[in-house]
């Protein structure tokens, strides 16, 4: 079982290779519950590779990451509890197009946690209103806008009760007036006290939001700060750097 | 409010009348007008031969002599009434024969049931094949309730070629998506090892497989592993099925995007969860027009087990005409045969054509 002391994640000098590339550098990072981390940086930096490290979508080579007090190692079982309590909010939604709304978020509660459907359905509605979408509930996803798409995700991931969710560029492949309506729940779930880690360029979320933001370079963690500090008094060059380019407009 | 009045108000120009239209479309310069023309004569006239033998000029009366028939300028249908239950039945035995078209409807029944999207669950869809087939044997091979038996050896026509035809899908569908996924398989000693099988079987003729699994085949395996000649020469056909069916699934696999995967993984589903709700239903969409078109060529193919000694559809036909007075009338039997496998067949791209729409909607 996961231990519900632990800190939500703990990642010791984690490395990751793809081939020769040394993509993930001593990577060092804790996250307590409830604390809400964002990350970004510039594009290729490895901030999507290291959260998709944190439920396995991608294999680290060495160095430890724990879960909820669970290793992620060898162990498939370790690997399945830890996808159990970890949601991941994709940057292309990736809904199951060939199920409505719905189906697409009673289906893993229904196939890995065993909850009867009217339940799953009850929780299902119970979190499309969160999102402010349940009357789309028998739609399929082709019929939705990229913002109601990603809100659907969202709630997808909710209804498996997660106790950490991650996002990985949420916002990044929707059309600008829709980025808010995503951000606007991002943010409700942060004040329920989701423990939340975000890679994201959106610098106001992030101000708002954050206990902590962290800017990787390169594949590694170049600086860590609280979002005053981190905005308004970079220490690293490469930071001033970057944040000169994403503010600079 | 008229459709002009409409179109006035949104200011739309009114659709051209069916005159207008074809006059844009057919005839708008002189050349186009002549090939127009000179192909709808044409048309008229293939239109107006075939009418002309198969209807206006043909002979009708079924009790009708061959030298009555022959007479005639037109088709003798005469030998469709008097022959018809050999090309349907081939060596089946007349007062059996009810038995064959009963098993004929099972299949026909079978297959229908299956294709209705309410029968799509494991359970339904296993209890229809068990159920049908279970039938369709009892009904052909007999040997209870005091049904004679009748040996495989004398099975033939319709009846044959549907259930060589459907028995080989049952069979080679399934095992086409396990080839599908073992071809994936992260270890390359499964995926480059099902990938040369694969292609070993898809460069051998249909023919050569259908002969070593009828001839060849009993010479290796020992006695109680070889089924009777007509299942070995089933399993050979699914084999072939197999093959190029596992290559267009995996091809529809392909179009499944990643993310899809990742999704799934994220929510905890998994390898069965993920593959048997997420890539499969998506695979098989992005597979059907393919699917269907191997379908229908499997139908026809099945006219091959004539070489290895099968008295399908065709064959029986070949037998119906080839004895006796009726040796000139093969046009007529020959244009009866292609009318039902054009049935079947047409059915068959109906009913994918149908499946594509339904897809468009998202609802598969």
């Amino acid at each position: 079982m996961t231990n519900p002391a632990a800190r939500a994640v703990t990642i010791e000098g984690m490395n990751k290779f793809y081939g020769g590339f040394h993509a993930l550098k001593d990577i060092n990072l804790t996250v307590d519950p409830g604390e809400k981390v964002v990350v970004c940086g510039p594009s290729g930096s490895g901030k999507s590779t290291m959260i998709r490290c944190i439920n396995r979508l991608e294999e680290h080579n060495s160095g430890l990451i724990e879960v909820l007090g669970t290793p992620l190692n060898d162990d498939v079982g370790n690997i399945d509890e830890i996808r159990r309590e970890v949601g991941m909010v994709f940057q292309h939604f990736n809904l199951f197009p060939h199920m409505t709304v719905l189906e697409n978020c009673v289906l893993a509660p229904m196939l890995v946690r065993k909850t009867p459907r009217a339940q799953a359905e009850a929780a299902a509605m119970k979190y499309l209103e969160k999102v402010r979408i349940p009357e789309q509930a028998q739609k399929y996803p082709g019929q939705l806008s990229g913002g109601q798409q990603q809100r659907v995700a969202i709630a997808r991931s909710l209804c498996m009760g997660p106790k950490i969710m991650l996002f990985d560029e949420p916002t990044s492949a929707l059309d600008p007036e829709m980025i808010s309506e995503v951000l606007d729940v991002m943010v409700s779930l942060a004040s329920d006290g989701m423990t939340m880690i975000c890679v994201t360029h959106e610098m106001g979320f992030a101000r708002r939001v954050a206990d902590r933001v962290i800017f990787m370079d390169r594949g590694e963690i170049v600086e860590t700060a609280d979002p005053e500090t981190f905005f308004t008094a970079p220490k690293n060059e490469r930071t001033q750097q970057f944040l000169a380019q994403v503010t600079g407009h | 409010m008229s459709d002009v009045a409409r179109h006035a108000v949104s200011g739309q120009p009114a659709p051209p009348g069916i005159g207008e239209r074809l006059r844009k479309d057919y005839f708008r310069s002189p050349q186009q007008a002549l090939i127009s023309i000179l192909g709808l004569g044409f048309f008229a006239w293939i239109l107006w031969t075939v009418a002309n033998w198969a209807i206006f000029s043909a002979v009708f009366d079924g009790d009708a002599s061959p030298e009555e028939c022959r007479a005639a300028s037109g088709a003798c249908w005469t030998v469709i009434a008097q022959r018809w239950r050999i090309i349907l039945f081939g060596l089946y035995p007349f007062e059996e024969q009810w038995r064959s078209a009963l098993a004929c409807v099972t299949v026909v029944a079978m297959v229908v049931l299956s294709c209705l999207p309410s029968s799509w669950t494991g359970k339904r869809l296993a209890a229809i094949w068990l159920i049908g087939t279970a039938l369709f044997y009892v009904l052909m091979k007999g040997g209870l309730l005091g049904m004679p038996l009748i040996g495989e050896e004398r099975w033939g026509g319709l009846a044959l070629t549907l259930f060589i035809f459907v028995t080989t899908c049952l069979i080679g569908f399934p095992l086409s998506i396990v080839l599908a996924l073992l071809r994936r398989s992260e270890l390359p000693v499964i995926s480059k090892g099902i990938g040369l099988f694969i292609d070993a079987v898809r460069s051998l003729p249909l023919l050569s497989i259908l002969f070593a699994f009828a001839v060849v085949v009993p010479f290796m395996l020992p006695q109680w592993l070889q089924a009777g000649k007509l299942y070995r020469v089933i399993f050979g056909a699914a084999l072939f099925f197999a093959a190029y069916q596992a290559e267009i699934i995996r091809g529809g696999m392909q179009g499944v995007a990643t993310g899809q995967s990742e999704a799934a993984k994220s929510l905890g589903l998994g390898y069965w969860q993920r593959t048997s709700r997420i890539l499969l239903p998506q695979a098989m969409r992005n597979a059907l027009p393919a699917t269907i078109n191997q379908f229908v060529i499997s139908f026809k193919e099945t006219s091959l087990v004539i070489v290895v000694g099968f008295f399908e559809i065709l064959a029986s036909g070949n037998a119906a005409y080839g004895t006796g007075d009726w040796t000139f009338a093969y046009r007529e039997v020959y244009a009866f045969i292609a009318l039902i496998y054009f049935v079947f067949v047409f059915s068959l791209s109906r009913y994918g054509a149908y499946l594509e729409r339904r897809m468009a909607v998202g609802e598969l």
